[in-house]
Order: C-alpha cells, then structure tokens, then sequence
C-alpha cells in the first residue's frame, strides 16, 4: 500500500491524474454537467454516485460550453487505475495538506476512514477523485456531487459555492444562512410550495457582478426530516419518498414539489438568518453585520477545504454588501412564506 | 505587559474584517472565531495599528477611561488565544481621531468571545481521535 506524505503529495496528485486520463477510454460512464459558467464532462461508473450526477445537478443555459473541466470518478476496478493510497505521516494538518498543494497550483482533499482523496489543477481545470469502489466515497457526496470541485473552480474565478439557502420572487431573491438546524431547509421548501422561487436549499453559487450579488443553482436536490416533512404535507406530493439519506432526511429535489424547478438567477438583496422562534408569526429584524457573517461564514468555510481566507473574504464581501437581518420563525409554512414575499415586495422588513 | 510594547497580529492565519466598527476574527489553522464588543473592536484596531497600549491608557472609553488593569486583561486575552504577539522593530503609530471617537463612543466593556462550535470542522484531522484510555493522539490503524 502506497504512503503519501506531505512532501510526496503534489507527485501523488500529478501521478493520479496521469492514470485518470491514460484509462479516460476504460470508465463506463461519461456524463455532461452545465452549471452556471462551467460545463464538466464526468468520467465515471456506474452506481448510486452517477445516479447522483445524473439527477442531482442543476441545468445551466449559462454554461461556458468552450472550455469544459474535466473530472474522474475513478477506483481501482477502472482499468489500471490504481488503488487510493494511504496518509504516511503521523500527523494531519489540513491547513498544511492545502497549503503545500497550493504551492504547485494544486487543491486536494483526503478523507482517511475511506482512503477517499480528491485533487484539482486549476490551470488545466482537470480533477480526481479516486475511491475503494465506485460508491465509495463519503454518504454527503450523494446529495451534493462534486461539491469540492465546483468549490475549488469557482474560487479560482473569484465566486464562492455558498452554504445558504435561497428564496425568490420576481427575480430578486434572499439568502438564508445559518448552520444546520436553523430552518433553512424547512423553509425554503414552504416557499417553494406557496410560489415563492429558488435556486438551492443548501449549496448555491455566489458571484458579484457590479453591485449586484447573484445566486445560481449548483444541485436541485431538497432535504427535509420526518417532522418537517410531515408538517409541511409533503407526503400528498412525494407519496413514495424512498430511504433516508445519510442524516436520516427524506431527499428529494426541487421539481418533485415545485414544477418549475429551480429558478436560473436571483438577484440577492439581503441576508436572512432564520432560527425557529416557536412564536405563532414570523418576525424579520434587522441585525448586525457581525453577527450575520457569524452565521454565514463559519459552516461554509469548514464545510469545504481550502480556500479558507479567500473564503472569509468574500462572505465578509458579501455581508458588507447586503442589509442583514433575523428571521424569527413562525410555526405555519404558508405564514412563513408569506413574510418573506412581502419583505421581498417591499424590500424591507 | 509593558505597555511600550507594540503588538502586531500574530500570524498569516489570523484574519479579520471589520463591519460597522465591529470586528470579526478568524484563526485559519485553528476554526475558531472571535467577535468583540465595541471597545474591544476599537482596541483591536488600535494594537493591530502598532498604537502602544500606553497611548491608550486613560482615553475615554464609554462613560469612563480606559483602565490599565482592563487593557492589561484584554491584551493577555488576545495574547492567549494566539492572535496578538509582541512586534519586534516596528515603529509606534499614534491613535487616528476616527479610533479615538469610537473608543468614546463606545458602550460596551472590552470584552472578547470566542467561538469554537466548528472549531472540529475546519480542523478535521481524521487520523488521531482523542481516546480517553489511551490518551491523545491515537492513531487509528
């Protein structure tokens, strides 16, 4: 078994991505995803992870169709692909994990309980992401494919994968950021149901284009659990929901209670923090810029490796740019929904 | 602490943005944030400015002045959570008007909060776990 450590890293890298594009003709599955200025072309197996791809990500009209990245799903049952090699050094510092790749242009990742690693080059737009098999990579994954890559891509163009939710209406939209627990979820699926748009309930891209700040959608998947799931009704739209994710979550996507799936673009014009408040109706309050980036940058940036200052920087970017407020939670979805229309009507609380 | 010191952040792993007058700190390499109150953003902006501590002493801060014992807590505070280090060869710069009418303006104590809720998260480290019994690291085989 082959040991990698901090000083053999960026030739490990180099050495899969040479095996990846040597066996490009060997993997079974080669897929095309169009995401808001990025199209990637998948190579893969086939399994619940290219079923993920398949289903999961969001359509894009917007997609740079000239210069596609390239990325392989590889595992040691793909032609020569190797077996995923093992960390060799006592120690595992992320920080200096990220910090050596990025020295040669590289970004990575390694998750040890799965001999899972993950590498891009960012010049040549070119990613691994080699696993035991062809599933075999964290359960997370499933709902949010690729999610390290477009993290890594996109930050390189100055734009930033955003843990928040959204809501829209008229092409002017929210963010809703908060860590889990905090309702995003739960209401951005009220919202889709009472009309309301959205382009994600959990990861969406942020770009600044002038003043404006624009959310685009990267996956149309939803979750919600059995409590959130019941007291939204959900069961008449999803009568056969299928197992529960990983965290114990119905998932299912955006379309399968909102016809018209998620929206292309919207405009953000403030920041929300929800949290469930227990009163019967909501509230929306305004609240410090500190607080508010508080709660949008702490999950974003653990949540995905590397690229961390950059990341601070451009949610502190973000919270500057946008009014921020609370979000008390009423009980009823529909109420819920209804607050938030109307602030988007009047751009104010 | 003496306060002819001048203190400077303490490395290239600590950042911090500013809204409003209040300032949010991060330690990359260890997760944890760090939010301050009003006169603690103003402090921190000042040390940070190479304003010696001494410089500071007996401005007014809120409804009173800044107290020695209440800087000299606040900067070991700074000190302790890695974020501030004592400058060698930098030059003093004095407090600007603007930091001088903020501290004023100020009505909250120096305080700082530190938050390490995703600490785990940013420091994922999936080789050694704390086990109890055997003591920490444990490498996982």
């Amino acid at each position: 078994m082959r040991r990698v450590t901090l000083d053999g890293l960026a030739d490990y890298a180099r050495a899969l991505f040479a095996a990846c594009e040597a066996n490009a003709d060997a993997f079974p599955g080669k897929s095309r995803v169009e995401l808001p200025g990025l199209a990637i072309e998948v190579f893969s197996d086939h399994g619940e992870l290219a079923t993920a791809l398949a289903h999961g990500m969001a359509s894009s009209t917007v997609a740079n169709l000239a210069t596609p990245a390239r990325v392989f799903l590889a595992h040691p049952g793909i032609g020569s692909i190797p077996p995923p090699a093992q960390w060799g050094e006592a120690l595992f510092h992320p920080n200096m994990f990220a910090e050596r790749l990025e020295a040669v242009g590289l970004r990575g990742h390694y998750f040890h309980d799965l001999s899972y690693w993950q590498f891009y080059d960012v010049e040549r737009r070119l990613g691994v992401q080699l696993m035991l098999s062809a599933d075999g990579c964290p359960p997370w994954e499933f709902g949010a494919p690729l999610r390290c890559f477009l993290h890594w891509e996109y930050a390189a163009r100055g734009m930033r994968l955003t843990h928040a939710g959204t809501l829209g209406k008229g092409g002017k939209g929210v963010l809703l950021a908060g860590a889990g627990g905090a309702g995003k979820s739960g209401t951005v699926a009220s919202g889709l149901l009472a009309g309301l748009d959205s382009v994600g309930d959990d990861y969406v891209v942020v770009e600044f284009d002038g003043d404006r700040s624009l959310a685009r959608p990267l996956f149309t998947t939803l979750k919600q659990d059995q409590a959130g799931f019941d007291r939204l009704g959900l069961a008449r739209l999803l009568p056969d929901p299928g197992p529960l994710n990983w965290q114990g979550k119905h998932q299912f996507r955006v379309q399968d209670i909102c016809p018209r799936g998620v929206a292309d673009q919207l405009d953000i014009v403030a920041l929300l923090v929800p949290r469930i408040s227990g009163a019967p109706l909501s509230a929306i309050t305004p609240l410090a810029r500190k607080d508010a980036l508080m709660a949008l940058a702490p999950s974003g940036i653990a949540q995905m490796p590397g690229e961390r200052e950059s990341g601070f920087r451009f949610f502190g970017e973000l919270t500057r740019r946008l009014p921020c407020y609370n979000l008390a939670l009423g009980t009823r979805g529909e109420e819920i929904a209804e607050t938030i229309a109307a602030f988007l009507d009047r751009g104010r609380p | 602490m003496g306060y002819s010191t001048i203190y400077a952040v303490a490395n290239s792993d600590i950042v911090y943005e500013t809204f409003d007058g209040d300032a949010v700190v991060l330690d990359l390499a260890s997760g944890r944030y760090f939010g301050f109150s009003d006169s603690g953003s103003c402090v921190w902006e000042a040390l940070i400015a190479q304003v010696p501590p001494a410089s500071l002493v007996g401005r007014p801060c809120g409804d009173g002045l800044l107290s020695a014992a209440d800087l000299d807590a606040f900067i070991a505070r700074l000190t302790e959570y890695g974020l501030l280090l004592p400058a060698t060869d930098a030059v003093s710069t004095a407090l600007s008007p603007d930091l001088a009418q903020r501290l004023a303006a100020a009505r909250e104590a120096l305080k700082i909060d530190m938050h390490d809720e995703l600490a785990d998260l940013v420091m994922v480290d999936p080789i050694h776990d704390v086990d109890e019994p055997a003591g920490w690291p444990a490498v996982k085989q």
